[in-house]
């Protein structure tokens, strides 16, 4: 129904030939499901080409080298801001994109996604960095941070091996604002109390999975969406929001500035953000959505609705902002000392 | 000097690689180089200036200094057990072994070359963990209960390099042994040498080509590798590779990395350089 | 005669140790479980799902041509300077040899990142053709390496006395030393071929996006989205290596009986 209003808007503001989209993102987030792509061909005739990345530097890196590559790309909230100096964006429409009246206020108005007062990215998806614990060691779900740190559970936990994840949790730990930290000589403590703790790091949704699956460890920080993933696929794991409160990030979708095809660019963003695609994804372990329509859309049970709904979680979280470089090197510095002590 | 027949021989010998490695590898590197001496990488609108700053960093920061020890050392364990492992299979293989089993198991050996290294390494969990594969095989043969968890230590780790670099060190052993005449080696026996006299004076020196070339394709490489540690060796796998890919990952500080990077090389060209005339003058 | 069987056993011993992951990757693609996780119960499904999912399977012919190609003329290129490095001495020749290191000592992810920065500068564009360049340029380091280990046990008298008996360099190369330097040279194909083929770092930054290599999709599927079709491709790889090898070694001498 909404598409079908999106597929007249393409029509209507882009010449009748189809045109081959190219999409820049992380492997398996959403937007390179085969059902969705094909929907969406069949509804505009715009085919979709997927490129990924590894890491938001890579993506960056990307844009930068290869002006026209790309026509739309997934960019987190707190790196808007900084590609939008860069001149690697374009401002977007929002009366290109008919689900955009939709979309959850606080988001859409989130200041990190206007730099200098345009539109740059859609808000498109949110979710938690918290953590999960294995069901099988935990009969009742932890209620705080300090598990990590406790004894009984030497050598069973996991951290994901990123030196901004790691200060924003000991931060979460020592009761600081993750933008705004402070005390870093209590972060570094902190964090050197719980380095004897782990295991393992893990850098990936697939480290996490295959090493919880074999038991290498009991609790590990993990991505709210991935959690929904993994636990869909028979991991036996329950997400916890702890009382100190979790991390929130906010990924948008952005039109590079050299983009060619920035109309079917457009249609397909709002695509993305529709309650149709929406719900579909949803089972298959998404993250929360920015729409507010797709996300009432959803079953009551559903992880997103039942985690995330709960305005007591919400008021918890403390949404990442943009980290300058210098404290992006800084905290690298911390986390390498800390890892080459090891 | 070389005449001048001799000349144009060697332009052609040499031109085509060197003038592919210059395009595509040399050029490109000296812009990294470049880079290391810059305070920021000089395009997307950036404004960068020169500096030592980014070499004085790799050289001085403690924490660089611990890694790069900790990654030498890795790298002289695994080369010294992919020789001490290598060589005797390729002593068997060339000497011990003939026809078509032979080449059968020489090929036998390449073919794990060919597997992905990435499943490889997961693979290698799946067999070193408690409860993978050998704790089940060691438990099943043990009269009493063992514990086997070989994850995430440094002897995970060589395991899994060794095992990945193992056959560059068979390869080039086996094709210096093979090229050893059978003559020499009977002539010796003839003379009453015996298998250990033979080994350390006749076969060792004259396949140290094989050794040499072997123990440089595996150190070179295991000293800047970081995959393999970060996912056999958990809590304890972070080395120099680790700090360098960083630099472009987790942060835009492509000039440290390069200067990091450089540093590396240079360290690994002198013990090269060192050490390759010790290993010549005791062949 | 004990040293012979404790020679064979250790060679034995050595190829359990080399195949010991090979088999637990090939087990797992077995496994019903996502994610590795024992028990082991079995099922063809993940053979089922490759079967049909064309990217796995395109990646993977992706990966076997390039490397064919860059198997040739790695091999070559690299064949030709090793000669060149064992017939003649010259100014710089040293240095020459020393500039093999980089390529070998820098971390891929070093290398890569500049072959895209300087082929973006360039303008040379991402796709198949950067790869064989760049893949190339990885391998000839190995090639030259390999082969002149081989070399180095070659008595070069013996490219005089041919010489002085009137043969021209072609012939002397092909009819001489080539004879003696196959197996060489095939190690450096072999070597090659493994370089290009499992080679993700670099074709990362200079594949095509929609155009990738087996290892690229592997790499970027770690992330999100691994299965064990992976392991499925992968066991079917070396299966398929494994028959082609012994075919190969059935109708060519390697190892050169002499």
């Amino acid at each position: 129904m909404r598409l079908t209003l999106t597929c007249a808007l393409a029509l209507l503001t882009a010449p009748a030939l189809a045109d081959e989209i190219r999409m820049l993102n992380w492997q398996g987030y959403g937007t390179d499901l085969p059902w969705a792509v094909a929907a969406f061909t069949a509804a505009t005739g715009h085919t979709v080409v997927h490129d990924y990345f590894n890491s938001e530097q890579e993506m960056l890196t990307k844009l930068r080298t290869n002006p026209g590559a790309y026509d739309v790309v997934l960019i987190n909230s707190a790196f808007t801001a900084q590609a939008q100096a860069e001149g690697l964006l374009a401002p977007i429409d929002p009366t290109l994109i008919a689900n955009f009246a939709d979309l959850d206020p606080s988001l859409a108005g989130n200041p990190d996604l206007s730099p200098g007062g345009a539109l740059y990215g859609v808000p498109w998806t949110w979710g938690l960095t918290s953590f999960a614990v294995s069901t099988d060691v935990f009969a009742e779900p932890p209620t705080s941070l300090a598990v990590f740190w406790d004894p009984a559970y030497a050598g069973r936990v996991s951290i994901r091996d990123d030196a901004l994840e790691a200060v924003q949790f000991a931060a979460l730990a020592t009761g600081q604002n993750i933008n705004d930290i402070t005390d870093l000589d209590a972060v570094r403590a902190k964090l050197a109390a719980l380095m004897p703790q782990i295991s393992a790091y893990w850098s990936s949704e697939n480290d996490w999975n295959q090493f919880m699956a074999a038991g290498d460890f009991a609790i590990g920080t993990y991505w709210s969406g991935s959690a929904a993933r993994s636990a869909a696929a028979g991991l036996p794991v329950a997400f916890v929001v702890p009382d100190e409160g979790a991390i929130g990030w906010l990924d948008g979708l952005s039109i590079p500035a050299t983009s060619t095809h920035q109309a079917a660019a457009h249609a397909f963003i709002d695509w993305m953000i529709d309650p149709d695609f929406y719900v579909r994804w949803e089972p298959d372990g998404a993250p929360a959505s920015a729409n507010a329509a797709a996300a009432a859309a959803l079953p009551e049970t559903s992880f997103n609705r039942a985690v995330l709904g709960d305005p007591a979680v919400v008021a918890r979280v403390q949404f990442m902002q943009p980290v300058s470089d210098e404290d992006r090197e800084a905290y690298l510095a911390l986390w390498q000392d800390l890892k080459a002590q090891q | 000097m070389l005449a001048r027949a001799d000349r144009g021989r060697l332009a052609g010998l040499l031109a085509p690689a060197y003038l592919w490695l210059t395009a595509a590898v040399f050029l490109p590197l000296s812009a990294m180089l470049w880079f290391a001496f810059l305070t920021d990488v000089p395009f997307g609108g950036r404004e960068a200036s020169l500096t030592l700053d980014n070499f004085a960093r790799a050289l001085t920061n403690p924490t660089y200094r611990i890694l790069l020890g900790k990654s030498l050392e890795l790298g002289l364990i695994v080369t010294a057990l992919c020789a001490l492992i290598g060589f005797p299979c390729a002593l068997v293989l060339a000497k011990a072994i003939r026809g078509r089993a032979r080449e059968a198991l020489f090929l036998l050996v390449i073919l794990p070359f060919w597997s992905n290294s990435l499943v490889r390494i997961f693979s290698w969990a799946i067999v070193l963990r408690g409860n993978g594969v050998l704790d089940s095989a060691v438990n099943w043969i043990s009269p009493w209960p063992v514990d086997v968890n070989l994850m995430f230590s440094q002897s995970a780790i060589v395991i899994g390099l060794v095992h990945s670099y193992l056959p560059y060190m068979i390869l080039t052993c086996y094709l210096a042994l093979q090229g050893i005449d059978d003559a020499l080696i009977e002539a010796a026996r003839s003379l009453g040498a015996g298998p250990l006299r033979i080994l350390w004076r006749l076969l060792i020196p004259l396949a140290a080509p094989g050794l040499i070339a072997g123990a440089v394709l595996i150190f070179v490489p295991v000293v800047g590798s970081f995959m393999e540690p970060r996912i056999l060796g958990g809590r304890v796998g972070t080395y120099f590779g680790t700090v360098i890919e960083d630099q472009f990952i987790a942060v835009f500080n492509w000039p440290l990395g390069a200067a990091l990077s450089f540093c590396l090389l240079a360290v690994v060209l002198v013990i090269l350089a060192i050490a390759a005339p010790v290993l010549r003058r005791a062949a | 005669m004990t040293l012979r069987i404790a020679g064979r056993l250790w060679l034995a011993l050595v190829l359990f140790f080399l195949y010991a992951p090979i088999l637990a990757m090939a087990a797992m693609s077995f496994n019903a479980s996502p994610f590795y996780q024992l028990p082991f119960t079995f099922s063809t499904e993940w053979y089922v799902k490759l079967a049909g999912n064309a990217e796995i399977l395109a990646a993977s012919w992706q990966s076997v041509w390039i490397a064919v190609v860059v198997t040739v003329i790695a091999t070559v290129l690299g064949t030709a300077a090793s000669l060149a490095f064992f017939r003649y001495k010259f100014p710089g020749k040293r240095l020459l040899q020393a500039l093999l290191f980089p390529p070998i000592a820098i971390p891929w992810l070093i290398t890569g990142t500049a072959m895209l920065i300087f082929f973006f500068a360039i303008g040379i564009p991402r796709g198949a053709p950067a790869v064989i360049v760049g893949h190339v340029a990885l391998a000839v380091p190995y090639v030259i390496v390999v082969v002149s280990a081989r070399l180095a046990g070659f008595d070069p008298l013996l490219e005089e006395a041919a010489r002085s008996l009137g043969a021209t360099q072609w012939t002397i190369t092909r009819r001489v030393t080539l004879p003696f330097l196959a197996p060489g040279v095939i190690a450096g194909g072999l070597f090659a071929f493994a370089v290009s083929f499992d080679q993700f770092v670099v074709s990362y930054f200079l594949a095509e996006p929609g155009d990738m290599t087996l290892p690229v999709l592997i790499y970027t599927a770690i992330r999100k989205g691994f299965t064990p079709e992976i392991n499925a491709i992968s066991t079917i790889i070396i299966v398929v290596s494994m028959l082609v090898m012994l075919l190969a070694a059935r109708g060519f001498r390697f190892g050169g009986d002499r």
